[in-house]
């Protein structure tokens, strides 16, 4: 139990959500799906929330989300408004050329690469003004546009400098997200620079950078030939490369981690202080676990489906030549249909259900559990702000698919 | 009875310890030193909210939005239930609202699926008829192009009398010219006999009808060859190719709309889409029988030697059978049955003369041989007569051009 010290002000955050009662919501909301075909979702990212906030405790007091399924659903509704003329020009891109499809869908993917800027503006609009703390609500104001373009502009720019625009863009775009945020009638504030961004960055970048080229010194003069004709390059070049592959997967967690720490640690809301430290070994080990139980998980269905398949149809196990055929497995038409379809579906399900489990629940812990407050006491004389515009939904977020909570 | 609480008034973010007690039909919150009265909640405006089950979070209705009174521990919950019946009252018609909207829902998106499946492809024909037929035409070459890309890689691709004078293509564009005659179809055909493994026909949107060499081996008489021809004629003459575009990609939005996934990259789109589609596709295979069937009776040649051809292909084997809901054919005992109803000609005759027919078949045999087709069919590809955009999944490249127009 976090203790807010009564002398410094101090307050840590705890997290009282256990991995089995997520799974408990989701279980039974992915079966909800099935007969609801699928509408229920809406209902699922809201009990799924309601977990997350309601068991993150602040200073003793919990959060607590108001939004509900219904504004979920109306506001996909929305959204569909939105893909159905895109819905079209896709049908009549299909039917053109294959250099106007190549160039048609490279065009529609710019655009959606600018509006996913935009929804997940929104969907932290949408999340914010949904979250209470101490009974007062939060807000984000600012443009969704505005952010959309910045966005994107900072996305030409990291193509454009191959990349080494990446720390001012991270400050930037972290800057603007909680400038524009706020708890009731008081604005946070943020004062990340790209400046502690740049050493882990650049860091890593360079090293990587060195390491390629050095593979391609080793290489020696005829291997750019030697590649050319796909010959394997010597031993020593794969090695230098397979190194500067360890460098980057290393230093992209080392630099995440970073990141994350620095720029929540830039956080303040009037004399209140956020701090927080994020280990770059806890974002990797999530990944690792999250593979090693993808393959155990679905190796354990797998043979579960062979054992099935075995007791039920024993008959045409020793031949090997019909072993493999899929109509002895299969059988009739609807049967190998409803197969097919839960076949997919679980396997859908499943990689969902383990990534909501680890790197969900996983990200949510450890930065609930990284967090310190300083000076919490001072947000008491904050005061509710005025009732804040309707908004409908999240719904292109929910149709692009970026709302990640 | 009084129960201690931590209230906040949701108009500042102070936690206040209080005690509360119903006094009349107002709650009373006092604070828990001073007993200075803090507000009187309406009792029977209170609503429970979702939170931890170690707690009881209420609100009232009457109150600002985040004015929260929170009981703890199981006691003073259960003491704070039996205070307010209110709580159980919009507890459960909470509950009650939620579960409608969930079954309506439901409803009403079982209702789109519904009018979907039996109204796109009445929709697709109606719109079929306003698209223009240059565009059609247009789309017609397209498809060509990317079907030979497509098949000039693997497959190998090679028309296989290019010449429009020589003897078999002026029989066959005699009897295409013929048999679309009186059907209304704004499009010349246009009959191509490919060189190509695969043992398949099929027509293309704006009038253009492919036959495959690797068919042909296994044509053993004119009228089964005129049979197929008037088969996939009959798409051209509906439209077939076409109206299934439409209808697919109309699929592939309600399938998304369901998943929720409109950027459309689910695999699980495609399985549902050919299984709503594979209904339609039927209809379509029918509609080409009925077609063929009628210019076997005005050409006065056997219609059956249509499904004489369908069964050497392909069969009822297992596997169709396995397929068969997926198969964008239907089955052939099926089709067969219904062109065998048919009323003979009474004074049939060969579609083709001897001559005529010697020359289609050795159309393919100038230049390199290719594969059998028995090769082909030991693997158990299943083979029927198809428009383009209904090809089954297997055999057919450029499916995914067609099929699912969102990558």
């Amino acid at each position: 139990m976090s203790e807010s010290g009564a002398m410094t002000g101090r307050a840590g955050a705890e997290f009282t959500g256990t991995r089995s009662q997520l799974l408990g919501i989701l279980l039974t909301g992915y079966l909800l799906l099935v007969p609801t075909l699928g509408i229920y979702r809406f209902w699922v990212v809201t009990w799924k929330r309601r977990f997350y906030w309601h068991n993150t405790i602040i200073g003793g007091e919990p959060l607590e989300y108001t939004g509900t399924a219904l504004q979920l659903l109306i506001g996909f509704l929305f959204a569909l408004g939105f893909f159905l003329p895109l819905y079209i020009l896709f049908f009549y891109l299909s039917t053109q050329a294959p250099q106007v499809i190549v160039l048609g869908y490279a065009g529609v993917g710019v655009v959606l690469w600018f509006l996913a800027g935009y929804a997940i503006y929104r969907a932290r609009d949408f999340r914010l003004s949904r979250t209470l703390w101490r009974g007062i609500r939060f807000d984000q104001r600012g443009s969704a546009w505005v952010y959309a373009l910045r966005r994107f502009g900072w996305t030409l720019a990291m193509i454009v400098t191959l990349g080494l625009a990446y720390p001012f863009m991270a400050a930037d775009l972290w800057r603007y997200r909680y400038a524009h945020s706020w708890y009731g009638d008081r604005r946070f504030g943020f004062s990340g620079s790209w400046r502690q961004l740049a050493l882990p960055y650049y860091g890593t970048y360079f090293l990587v950078a060195a390491l390629v080229v050095a593979g391609f010194v080793f290489l020696g003069a005829d291997g750019a030939t030697r590649l050319e004709a796909l010959e394997m390059p010597s031993p020593g070049a794969l090695g230098i490369w397979a190194l500067a592959a360890l460098v980057a997967g290393l230093g992209y967690y080392r630099y995440r981690a970073r990141e994350l720490s620095a720029m929540f640690s830039a956080v303040s809301l009037g004399e209140a202080r956020l701090a927080m430290r994020i280990r770059g070994r806890s974002l990797m080990l999530m990944t690792l676990s999250y593979g090693f139980w993808v393959v155990v998980v679905l190796g354990v269905l797998l043979i579960a489906v062979i054992a099935a398949i075995m007791v039920l149809d024993p008959g045409d196990m020793p031949d090997p030549e019909t072993a493999f055929d899929i109509r002895s497995a299969l059988g009739g038409g609807w049967l190998a249909i409803a197969g097919l379809v839960g076949g997919y579906l679980g396997v859908l399900a499943t990689l969902s259900l383990l990534g909501e489990l680890i790197f969900g629940l996983g990200f949510w812990r450890l930065v609930v559990r990284g967090a310190t407050i300083e000076n919490l006491d001072s947000l008491a004389t904050v005061r509710a702000a005025p009732e804040d515009r309707s908004l409908a939904g999240e719904g292109l977020a929910d149709a692009l698919n970026v709302g990640a909570y | 009875m009084e129960l201690s609480a931590r209230y906040q008034d949701g108009l500042v973010a102070e936690v206040h310890e209080v005690a509360c007690r119903i006094e009349g039909d107002a709650l009373v919150i006092r604070d828990a030193e001073s007993l200075f009265v803090r507000d009187r909640w309406p009792a029977d405006q209170v609503y429970p909210l979702h939170g931890r089950p170690i707690q009881l979070r209420i609100a009232n209705g009457a109150r600002p939005l985040g004015a929260r009174l929170v009981f703890s521990g199981p006691a003073d919950i259960a003491a704070a239930r039996a205070m307010l019946p209110a709580l159980k009252r919009k507890s459960a018609a909470y509950k009650a609202r939620q579960w409608k909207l969930v079954g309506l829902s439901t409803m009403a998106l079982a209702s789109v699926v519904a009018a979907y499946v039996y109204g796109v492809p009445l929709l697709a024909s109606r719109i079929v008829g306003v698209i223009p037929v240059q565009w059609e035409a247009d789309l017609g070459t397209t498809v060509a192009r990317q079907i030979e890309e497509a098949l000039v890689a693997d497959a190998g691709w090679e028309i296989c009398d290019p010449d429009p004078d020589s003897l078999a293509n002026r029989a066959i564009t005699r009897f295409s010219t013929a048999a679309l005659e009186g059907a209304g179809s704004p499009f010349v055909p246009d009959v191509q006999v490919i060189r190509t493994d695969v043992p398949n026909a099929f027509a293309l949107p704006g009038g253009r009808a492919y036959y495959f060499s690797a068919l042909l081996e296994q044509t053993e008489s004119p009228d089964e060859f005129a049979g197929v021809l008037a088969h996939e004629l009959g798409h051209v003459a509906h439209r077939h190719a076409m109206e299934q575009l439409i209808a697919t990609s109309a699929t592939g939005l309600l399938i998304g709309f369901i998943l929720g996934d409109m950027t459309g990259l689910s695999i699980a789109g495609g399985i549902g889409a050919s299984l709503i589609d594979s209904r339609f596709s039927r209809e379509a295979e029918r509609e080409a029988d009925r077609f063929a069937a009628d210019v076997a009776r005005r050409m006065a040649f056997q219609p059956v030697g249509l499904a004489n051809l369908l069964e050497r292909v392909s069969g009822d084997d297992d596997y169709a059978e396995a397929f068969a809901l997926l198969s964008t054919h239907p089955l052939t005992s099926e089709r067969r049955a219904a062109l065998e109803a048919l009323e003979p000609s009474p004074a049939a005759s060969p579609a083709f003369t001897d001559e005529e027919w010697q020359a289609i078949r050795t159309m393919c045999d100038a230049g390199t041989t290719t594969k059998t087709a028995t090769d082909t069919l030991a693997k158990g590809e299943t083979v029927g007569f198809s428009t383009q955009a209904e090809e089954d999944q297997e055999e057919d490249p450029e499916e995914d051009l067609l099929d699912s127009p969102v990558p």
